[in-house]
C-alpha cells in the first residue's frame, strides 16, 4: 500500500462529494467534503449549499480538512516502493475524470439553458389548428400588440412631457404622476404579451428600511412587478432604446444604474442603495440579487449587497409558466427586442408572482447566510433549484477570478508527491 | 408531422452508426444523442466545433489544475473528435484505451514518448509552485528510471508497464435525463 494522497472522483450514485483517497486500489473516502467541483454536476444541486458556503468563504474549513487529511495520510505512510510513485505521478485519472464530467454536463450552463420549443402538433387532426394558431399569432395578434405598444408608448411620452411642464412647481405631485405613468407603461407592456399574471400576497407599499428582492429571468420581470406596484430597481444600464427608457424616464422612480463589470460603479451604487432604502419618501427598492437572468428553473447565488443594508428584506418569487412561451431572456443569444418580439408573438405570458413574508436578519447571521435563507424561500415558492454558482461567471472565468481554487488542489497534490522527492524527510514526519 | 421540429438536430442513423463505430462502441445511440446536444450547447455560434475558450467557460472545468492542457486538447474539435476524446471515459472502453488517453495527455509534444519536458509541463500544472524545481527534478529522475532511453522518455509500453496492476479509473456517466 502506498501513502500517496490523491483525489478520487466518487461514483455518481454516492453522496456527491469527491473524497480524498489514500493510495491503494481499494481506497475509500475519508469523508472529506473536498474542494473538487466535479460532483456539482452529478447529484441534485440543491444539496450543495453547504459545500458552496465553504467555497465562498475561501474555504477555511475545507482547507483545514484538506491539510488534516494530508497530514494523516503522511503519518500512516509507511514504506513505499517505486510502484506507488509511478502510480501517483503517472496516473492522471482524477483530474481527467473531473474534466470529462464537466465537459459532459455541468451545473452552471444548465441554469442558462432555454427551454426547447416543444412541438405539439403531433398529428394530422391538430396540425390545421396549430397552423391556424401560427397565422393568428403572427398576423393578427402581433400587429395588434405592436399597435397597443405604440399607442401606449405615445401616451406615455406625451404624458410624461406634459407632467413635467404642468407640475413643475409641485414636485410631490409630479413624482406621483410620473410614478403612475411608469406603472401605466408597464401595464401596456404586460398587455402586449397578454400577460396572465397572478399576484399572491399583500401589495407592497413604500416604507423606510425595506428592500424587495426577486429572482430574475428577464428584464420583463421589472415590467411584471411594476405593472402591479411601481418599484425603483437596480439595473444594468443597457444600450439602445432600453437605455433611453432607463435613463430618460425610470430615473423618476429613483432607479439606480450601474455597469456590472465596473467595481467603482458598484461601490457607488451600494452607497446610494443604502440612502434610498432608508428614505421613507422613496419608491420601494427592488433588487435582483442574482445579478443576471436565469432560466426560471434554477436560482443562482444571491449577491450579498441587498442583505447588507440593515433593512427588512421582502422576498418576491416570480415563476413563469412555459406553456406558451419561455420568458427567459438569454442575453448572449438574443437581443432584447427579439426577446420581446418572441413574447408578443405567443398566445400569452402566464406567470405567478408571490410576495413572501418580510425577513429580517437574525442575530449572529452573516449577510451571506441571510442571503441564502431568503434564496431558499424564493426557490421553494418558485419551484426553483438552487445552484451554487455566482451568475457573474457568465462574464468571468472562474479560475481567473479565484485562482486559489486551483492553488488549493495543487497544494494538496504537491504535498502528496513531495515525499517522493526526498524520502528522508518524508520518513521523518 | 407538420413542421414539427426534429429533436435530433439533424443526426441521421447513418451518422450515429458511423460515430458508434468510430468510438468503438464506447457510447450507445442514446448517449451519443445526449452528447450531441451537449456539444451543441457548448458550441456558442453553431460553428460546428468548440474552442478552448468555450471549454474554459465551464466553471467546473476552468478550475481543473490541468485546465490549460485540456483546453488545448479540446480546442477546435468537431463532434466526432469530441466523442473520440471522451470515449476512454466510457465503461465500455478497454484498459488500454484508458491508458492511451492518459498517455496522450502526458505526451505534450505528441512524439509518442513522455520526455522530461512533457512531464515537467504536466506536473507543473498539477503541483503548481508549491514544489521546488529540485523536488520536481528528483521525482522526474525516479520516474524516468523506468524508461529504456531516458533521453527520449517513457514510451507507451513502458508507461503501461509502470501502471501495471493499478486500477485505471477513468469513468464518466453520460447524463440521460432526456
Amino acid at each position: 500500500m502506498s501513502g500517496g494522497v490523491r483525489f478520487k472522483a466518487d461514483s455518481p450514485a454516492s453522496s456527491g462529494s469527491a473524497s480524498l483517497v489514500r493510495g491503494g486500489s481499494q481506497g475509500f473516502g475519508s469523508g472529506l467534503r473536498s474542494l473538487k467541483n466535479k460532483a456539482f454536476s452529478r447529484a441534485d444541486l440543491s444539496t450543495f449549499g453547504a459545500e458552496q458556503q465553504a467555497h465562498r468563504d475561501s474555504g477555511a474549513e475545507v482547507h483545514r480538512a484538506v491539510e488534516e487529511a494530508v497530514v494523516a495520510a503522511e503519518q500512516c505512510h509507511g514504506a513505499h516502493g517505486d510502484h506507488s510513485l509511478m502510480r501517483d505521478i503517472l496516473d492522471l485519472s482524477s483530474p481527467l475524470n473531473d474534466a470529462a464530467a464537466a465537459l459532459v454536463d455541468d451545473s452552471f450552463l444548465r441554469c442558462f439553458k432555454s427551454a426547447p420549443d416543444e412541438p405539439w402538433n403531433w398529428n394530422l387532426y391538430l396540425f390545421p389548428l396549430w397552423a391556424l394558431g401560427v397565422v393568428v399569432r403572427n398576423f393578427v395578434l402581433f400587429p395588434l400588440r405592436v399597435l397597443i405598444l405604440l399607442l401606449g408608448g405615445i401616451v406615455f411620452v406625451v404624458g410624461f412631457a406634459a407632467v413635467g411642464l404642468v407640475l413643475q412647481r409641485a414636485p410631490q405631485r409630479k413624482k406621483l404622476a410620473e410614478r403612475w405613468l411608469i406603472q401605466f407603461l408597464c401595464q401596456v407592456f404586460v398587455v402586449s404579451w397578454t400577460g396572465v399574471i397572478k399576484y399572491h400576497g399583500p401589495r407592497p407599499v413604500p416604507a423606510a428600511g425595506r428592500v424587495w428582492v426577486a429572482n430574475h429571468s428577464s428584464m420583463i420581470d421589472y415590467a411584471v412587478l411594476c405593472a402591479y406596484s411601481p418599484f425603483a430597481a437596480i439595473m444594468q444600464l443597457h444600450p439602445g432604446w432600453v437605455g433611453v427608457i432607463q435613463s430618460r424616464y425610470l430615473n423618476a422612480l429613483g432607479c439606480l444604474w450601474f455597469n456590472r463589470t465596473q467595481a467603482q460603479d458598484r461601490t457607488l451604487v451600494a452607497k446610494r442603495m443604502r440612502d434610498h432604502v432608508h428614505n421613507a419618501e422613496s419608491t420601494p427598492l427592488l433588487i435582483f440579487p442574482e445579478g443576471t437572468c436565469v432560466n426560471n428553473e434554477y436560482c443562482v447565488m444571491f449577491k450579498r449587497g441587498a442583505f447588507d443594508l440593515d433593512a427588512t428584506v421582502c422576498p418576491i418569487a416570480i415563476k413563469y409558466n412555459k406553456i406558451f412561451v419561455d420568458a427567459f431572456w438569454n442575453s448572449k443569444r438574443q437581443a432584447f427586442s427579439a426577446h420581446l418580439t418572441k413574447l408578443m408573438r405567443s398566445w400569452a405570458l402566464v406567470c405567478d408572482v408571490y410576495f413572501l413574508e418580510p425577513q429580517t436578519r437574525r442575530p449572529g447571521e452573516s449577510a451571506q447566510q441571510f442571503a441564502e435563507r431568503v434564496q431558499a424561500m424564493i426557490a421553494e415558492k418558485g419551484r426553483l433549484k438552487v445552484a451554487p454558482w455566482d451568475g457573474y461567471l457568465k462574464y468571468y472565468n472562474l479560475a481567473e477570478k479565484h485562482p486559489d481554487l486551483i492553488e488549493k488542489q495543487r497544494r494538496v497534490y504537491s504535498n502528496a508527491i513531495k515525499m517522493y522527492a526526498d524520502s528522508t524527510s518524508a520518513a521523518a514526519s | 408531422m407538420g413542421s414539427g421540429q426534429s429533436l435530433s438536430f439533424g443526426l441521421t442513423q447513418a451518422d450515429v452508426d458511423e460515430l458508434i463505430a468510430y468510438c468503438k462502441g464506447a457510447f450507445t445511440q442514446q448517449e451519443i444523442e445526449a452528447l450531441y446536444k451537449r456539444f451543441r450547447s457548448l458550441d456558442r455560434g453553431k460553428k460546428g466545433f468548440i474552442t478552448a475558450e468555450e471549454v474554459l467557460s465551464i466553471p467546473e472545468l476552468s478550475i481543473n489544475p490541468m485546465a490549460k492542457r485540456l483546453a488545448y486538447m479540446f480546442d477546435s474539435i468537431n463532434f466526432k473528435e469530441f466523442l473520440g476524446l471522451l470515449a476512454p471515459f466510457s465503461a465500455a472502453a478497454s484498459r488500454d484505451d484508458k491508458l492511451r488517453c492518459m498517455f496522450a495527455v502526458y505526451d505534450v509534444d505528441g512524439d509518442g514518448a513522455i520526455s522530461t519536458d512533457d512531464m515537467e509541463v504536466v506536473l507543473r500544472q498539477l503541483a503548481g509552485r508549491c514544489l521546488s524545481d529540485e523536488e520536481l527534478h528528483s521525482i522526474m529522475r525516479k520516474v524516468m528510471s523506468g524508461a529504456a532511453d531516458p533521453q527520449r522518455g517513457l514510451t507507451f509500453p513502458e508507461y503501461r508497464a509502470a501502471l501495471e496492476g493499478t486500477d485505471v479509473e477513468l469513468h464518466v456517466e453520460v447524463p440521460a435525463d432526456d
